[in-house]
C-alpha cells in the first residue's frame, strides 16, 4: 500500500491541482507540495521499518489476469533512492515555480503526473505495467515543454515526444515478445528471469529494450531531442528532465538487461562501452562549444549519462556501483545547474555566456552556488559525482583500460567547459546583462537542499553505497552466473 | 422450428423502432421520433449487452446460428452493442445540428443494417446488411443538403455502388464454384473461389476505407454531419470487421485473402498517416487517421495470429470512444474546425478541450487512454505471427501518428502567439446541448476505464472471440 501511494498520491494530487487553482491563494502549489512530500515521508517510514533482505517492500495484485498482467511493485535501495530523488526534485520544482501564474493548475498537474509516472517506472516489475508508466511519462512532460517553455517550444516538444515515443515502441514490442512467447503468458520480471532464452533471442530483445533506454538516457547518436527540449523547457521542466526522465533511462538499463538477458548483456556490453565512451567525449566536447548556458549543461548531461552507460556496461561490482551512484549524484548536480541558470534567465532574460559575467562581484551567493555545482559537474572530490565517476573509472580498469582512459579524457574536457563557464559567468567584468540581484533566502532553500544531497553523499559515500549494494549485487550475480 | 426469441429480439426491436420513428417523423415536432429511436436502440442493445457479459461466464459453450442466415454468438452481440451505442451517439449529434425529422429513422435503420451485418453468416444477410447500412448512411450524409455533404454522399454512393457490384460478382463466382452461399463455401480452393475472394475483399475494403478504396473517407468526415460519420466510421466499420473475422475463420483461398488484407492494411497505414500529416482540418485529419486505423485492423486480421480475433475486437472497442469523442468535440466547435479554430480550446471550453486532448492521446496510442492497449494488441498480433515487415510498417505509422495528433493537441492547449484567447464559454452556450455533453463524458470515461483497468473488458471480448464462428 505504501508503494501504490507513491504513484496514486502524486497522480490524484495533480488532478486536484486543477480545481485548486481556482481557489486562489496558491492552493494548487500547496496541494502539489503535499502530494509530493507525503509520499516522501511514507517512503522514509517504509524504508526504516522495511525488510533488510533483497526487497524492502513488495506489493502484488492481479490486474488483467486474462492478459497475464499483474501489478507488481518492489522496492529496494536503488528504487528507494530514485523515488526519494524524484519526489524531492518534484517538490523543488514546485517551490521554484512559485512565480508561474499562467495556467498554474495544469502546470502543477503536469509536474505531479510526471513524478507519478516516473515513480511507477522505478517501482514496477511487471514489464507491461513498466511500459505503461514508461510511455505515461511522455504526455505530462510534453505538456510542460510545449506550454510553459521558451522560444520554439512546440517544435522542441514534438521532437521530444516523437523520439521517445518511437523508441518506446521498441520496448513495447520486446516486452510483449518476451512475455507472450513463453508459457504461461506472464510479464512478471521475476518469472521471466527464470526463463532461459537462447543468446541470440536475448540480444534481439535487449536491443528493443536498449533502444528505449538509450534514447531516454540519452546517448549519441540518439540524443538529438535533448538539447532542444532542455533549452526550450521551463526551469521546472528542465529539472524534471535532467533529474527524473534521464534517470528512468539509466534505471531501466541498470535493472532489466542484466536481470532478464544476462547472455545478451554480455554480448552487447562492449558495444555499449564503446557507445558510452563516444558519448562521454562527444557530449563534453560539444559542451565546450556552446554559448547558451542551458544548452551547455544539456550537453554535459549527455556526457555524464554516457559515463553511467559505461559503468553499467562494465558489468562488475565497482563499475555498476559507480553507475548507480552517478545516477543519484547527477540528478542533484544537473538539476541545480538548470535551476541556477533558470534564475539567471528570469533576472536578465538571457543565457548567453558572452553577455553574462562578473557574478562574483554583483551577486556573491549566486556565484558560490554556481561554483559548487560546477565543481560537482567536473567531479571534484567531496561531491557525490566524484564518487560515482571514480568508481566507474576504477571499474573500467577491471575490464579494459582503454575505456578508463576514454572516461578520463571526458573528465579532462569537463575541466575545460566548467572553467569556461565559471570564467564567463562568475569572474571577469560584469557583462552587458550582469545579474545585480543576489539570491534571496527563499530562492536559496531549494539550492541548499540540492547542495546538501551533493555534499552529504560525497562526504559519506556509505550512505549511498550501502543501500545500493543489494541492487548492484543482484545485477552482478546475474551476470556472473553466465560469465564464461 | 425452435427460434431463440431473445437472440432475435434486437433485430425485431430495431425494425419496429425504425417504423415507429418513421411514422412519428411527419408530426412536425421531431422530439417523439428521436425518443422512440433512442428507446429502440437501448432496448436492442440491452439483451445483447447482457448476453455478451454473460458469455464471459459460460465461455466455451457452443453457440451456433439460430438460422442458416444469422449467427447468435459473441461476435454478433458485440457488433449489435457497438452498432446501437454508436447509433445513440449519432442521435445525440444529429438532433441539434440537422433539423430533419427523418434523421432518427435513418439512424435506427443504419444500426439495424450494421447489426444484421455483424450477425451475417450467409451471402444474403451479408449483402442485405451492407446495403441497408450503406443506403441509410448515404441519406444521413446528405441530410444537411450543403455542398460538401452532397459531394461526400455522391462519392460514397458511386464508389459504394462499385463495391456492391464487386461483392455480388464475388458471390456469383463462389456460387458457380461450390453451389452454396453460406460463408463455409469460401473454404473451397478452386480458382473461381480465389477470384471471388479477391473481389469480396475489395468490396469489404471499400467499407473499411482501406487503400486503394479510401477516397471517400476524408470527404465524408469533412463534409457529412458527425452523426453520419459515427455510423459509417464506427457501426459499419465494426460490422465489416466482424464479417472479415468470420470469413477469415473459414480460411478462404490463400494467399489471396490474408495476403490481400495485409497488403491493403500496410498501404493504408502508410498512406493514411502520410496524408494526415499535412491536414489542418480536424475532421479531415480524423478521416485519414481512420484510414490508418482501418489499416491496423486489416493488418491484425491478415496476420493470422491466434490472438488476432481478440485483438481486433479490443481495437474496435477502444477505438470507438476515441473517435466518437473527437467527432463530438469537432462538432461542438463548429462545422469543419481547422487548427486555428481549435487554438486554446482547453482554456476556452475546458470540457470539450480536455476530452479532445484525451481522445487525441488515445488515437496516438499513449497511456493513460485506451489507445495504448490497442497499440499493444497490434504489436502482439504482428509479433505472434512473426510478421516483421508489417511490424516495421506499424512502427513507422505509429511514429507518423505522433506528429499530427500532437500538432492538434498543442493547438488545443496554446493560443496563437500574441493573440489572447478569449473565454467564449458564456457567449455560445447553446452550441453544445446536453446530449452531446453526455456522449463526450461517456466516451472520456470509457477511454480512461479501458485504458487503466482493461481486465473485465478483455475477459468478455476473449470469451466472445473464442466461442464464435
Amino acid at each position: 500500500m505504501a508503494l501504490t501511494l507513491q504513484i496514486l498520491l502524486p497522480f490524484f494530487g495533480g488532478l486536484a491541482c486543477i480545481p485548486a487553482a481556482r481557489l486562489g491563494r496558491n492552493a494548487e502549489r500547496w496541494v502539489a507540495l503535499a502530494s509530493l512530500l507525503i509520499p516522501l515521508m511514507v517512503l522514509g517510514l517504509t524504508c526504516l521499518g522495511g525488510d533488510p533482505g533483497r526487497w524492502i517492500a513488495q506489493y502484488r495484485v492481479a490486474w488483467a489476469p486474462s492478459l497475464g498482467i499483474d501489478v507488481i511493485f518492489a522496492l529496494d535501495g536503488l528504487s528507494a533512492l530514485l523515488l526519494a530523488v524524484s519526489l524531492v526534485l518534484g517538490a523543488v520544482s514546485v517551490v521554484i515555480s512559485w512565480q508561474v501564474h499562467e495556467r498554474s493548475g495544469l502546470f502543477h498537474a503536469a509536474l505531479c503526473w510526471t513524478v507519478a509516472a516516473s515513480n511507477g517506472v522505478f517501482l514496477s516489475f511487471d514489464l507491461l505495467v513498466f511500459a505503461f508508466f514508461w510511455e505515461g511519462m511522455l504526455v505530462p512532460s510534453f505538456l510542460l515543454i510545449a506550454l510553459w517553455g521558451h522560444g520554439k517550444r512546440e517544435a522542441a516538444a514534438i521532437k521530444f515526444l516523437v523520439f521517445n515515443a518511437v523508441a518506446g515502441l521498441g520496448l513495447l514490442a520486446a516486452v510483449f515478445y518476451l512475455g507472450a512467447t513463453g508459457r504461461p503468458v506472464s510479464f512478471d520480471a521475476f518469472v521471466l528471469q527464470g526463463r532461459h532464452l537462447a543468446p541470440i533471442t536475448q540480444v534481439w530483445l535487449l536491443l528493443g529494450f536498449a533502444l528505449a533506454f538509450l534514447v531516454k538516457l540519452p546517448v549519441p547518436p540518439l540524443h538529438a531531442w535533448l538539447p532542444d527540449a532542455h533549452t526550450q523547457a521551463p526551469t521546472a521542466g528542465s529539472i524534471l528532465l535532467a533529474g527524473l526522465l534521464l534517470k528512468t533511462g539509466a534505471y531501466g538499463l541498470f535493472r532489466f538487461p542484466a536481470m532478464l538477458f544476462p547472455n545478451g548483456f554480455l554480448a552487447l556490453a562492449p558495444y555499449g562501452l564503446a557507445l558510452g565512451g563516444f558519448g562521454a567525449v562527444y557530449g563534453a566536447t560539444l559542451a565546450c562549444a556552446q554559448t547558451d548556458a542551458k544548452r551547455l549543461v544539456a550537453y554535459t548531461s549527455v556526457a555524464h549519462m554516457s559515463i553511467v552507460l559505461m559503468g553499467i556496461c562494465g558489468g562488475r561490482h565497482f563499475a555498476m556501483t559507480g553507475a548507480a551512484v552517478q545516477m543519484i549524484a547527477h540528478a542533484f548536480s544537473a538539476s541545480a545547474l538548470f535551476l541556477l541558470i533558470g534564475m539567471v534567465y528570469d533576472r536578465v532574460g538571457t543565457r548567453d555566456l558572452r553577455k553574462l559575467g562578473g557574478l562574483q562581484q554583483t551577486a556573491p551567493r549566486f556565484a558560490a552556488a554556481f561554483a559548487l555545482f560546477f565543481s560537482a559537474a567536473l567531479a571534484m572530490p567531496g561531491t557525490a559525482n566524484f564518487l560515482g565517476e571514480s568508481l566507474v573509472i576504477t571499474g573500467m580498469f577491471q575490464g579494459n583500460w582503454i575505456f578508463a582512459a576514454v572516461a578520463l579524457v571526458s573528465l579532462l574536457i569537463a575541466v575545460v567547459y566548467a572553467t569556461r563557464l565559471l570564467i564567463a559567468i562568475i569572474f571577469g567584468a560584469p557583462g552587458p546583462a550582469a545579474v545585480t540581484q543576489d539570491l534571496s533566502l527563499g530562492e536559496l532553500a531549494p539550492i541548499v537542499v540540492l547542495a546538501a544531497g551533493t555534499i552529504l553523499f560525497g562526504l559519506f559515500p556509505q550512505l549511498l553505497i550501502l543501500p545500493l549494494a543489494t541492487a548492484v549485487d543482484a545485477a552482478v550475480a546475474s551476470l556472473d552466473a553466465v560469465r564464461p | 422450428m425452435n427460434i431463440d426469441v431473445i437472440a432475435l429480439a434486437p433485430f425485431a426491436v430495431l425494425a419496429a423502432a425504425a417504423i415507429v420513428a418513421m411514422l412519428l417523423a411527419p408530426l412536425g415536432d421531431c422530439r417523439p421520433a428521436y425518443i422512440a429511436a433512442a428507446f429502440g436502440l437501448v432496448c436492442a442493445a440491452l439483451p445483447a449487452l447482457v448476453r455478451l457479459g454473460a458469455g464471459a461466464a459460460v465461455a466455451g459453450r457452443a453457440t451456433g446460428g439460430f438460422t442458416a442466415l444469422l449467427a447468435d454468438d459473441g461476435l454478433a452481440r458485440f457488433g449489435i452493442v457497438i452498432s446501437c451505442l454508436s447509433g445513440l451517439a449519432a442521435l445525440a449529434f444529429l438532433r441539434p445540428s440537422v433539423r430533419a425529422p427523418e434523421g432518427a429513422a435513418l439512424v435506427v435503420i443504419a444500426a439495424l443494417g450494421a447489426a444484421t451485418l455483424s450477425a451475417a453468416i450467409h451471402a444474403a444477410t451479408l449483402f442485405l446488411g451492407l446495403e441497408i447500412v450503406s443506403v441509410a448512411s448515404i441519406a444521413l450524409f446528405v441530410l444537411p443538403l450543403t455542398r460538401p455533404a452532397l459531394e461526400a454522399g455522391y462519392k460514397f454512393l458511386i464508389l459504394g455502388g462499385v463495391g456492391a457490384g464487386a461483392l455480388l460478382l464475388a458471390f456469383a463466382l463462389s456460387y458457380a464454384a461450390t453451389g452454396r452461399l453460406g460463408f463455409a463455401a469460401w473454404s473451397d480452393g478452386s480458382l473461381l473461389t480465389a477470384l471471388g475472394a479477391a473481389l469480396l475483399l475489395a468490396g469489404l475494403a471499400f467499407k473499411l476505407s482501406l487503400v486503394p478504396f479510401h477516397m471517400w473517407a476524408p470527404d465524408v468526415y469533412e463534409g457529412a454531419p458527425a452523426a453520419a460519420v459515427s455510423i459509417a466510421g464506427i457501426a459499419s466499420k465494426t460490422a465489416v470487421v466482424i464479417v472479415l473475422l468470420r470469413l477469415t475463420a473459414v480460411s478462404p483461398p490463400e494467399p489471396v485473402w490474408t495476403g490481400g488484407l495485409a497488403l491493403a492494411g500496410a498501404a493504408s497505414i502508410l498512406f493514411g498517416n502520410l496524408l494526415a500529416l499535412r491536414q489542418t482540418s480536424l475532421t479531415r485529419m480524423l478521416g485519414y487517421s481512420s484510414v490508418a486505423h482501418s489499416g491496423c485492423l486489416a493488418v491484425i486480421l491478415g496476420s493470422g495470429a491466434p490472438i488476432a480475433r481478440e485483438a481486433a475486437l479490443f481495437y474496435l472497442a477502444a477505438y470507438a470512444p476515441a473517435l466518437l469523442a473527437a467527432l463530438c468535440a469537432a462538432a461542438a466547435v463548429g462545422p469543419d474546425p481547422h487548427l486555428n479554430e481549435l487554438r486554446a480550446l482547453v482554456w476556452r471550453r475546458p470540457l470539450i478541450g480536455a476530452v479532445l486532448a484525451l481522445s487525441l492521446v488515445s488515437l496516438a496510442g499513449l497511456p493513460i487512454a485506451a489507445g495504448f492497449l490497442t497499440k499493444l494488441y497490434l504489436f502482439a498480433a504482428l509479433l505472434e505471427s512473426h510478421a516483421w515487415a508489417l511490424l516495421g510498417i506499424a512502427v513507422v505509422g505509429s511514429a507518423l501518428g505522433f506528429f499530427y495528433y500532437f500538432r492538434f493537441l498543442i493547438a488545443a492547449f496554446t493560443a496563437e502567439p500574441g493573440v489572447e484567447a478569449q473565454d467564449d464559454r458564456w457567449t455560445r452556450p447553446a452550441a453544445f446541448p446536453f446530449p452531446g455533453r453526455a456522449v463526450l463524458l461517456a466516451c472520456a470515461l470509457l477511454m480512461l476505464v479501458i485504458g487503466v483497468y482493461p481486465g473485465p473488458l478483455i475477459g468478455v471480448l476473449r470469451a466472445a472471440a473464442t466461442a464464435s464462428r
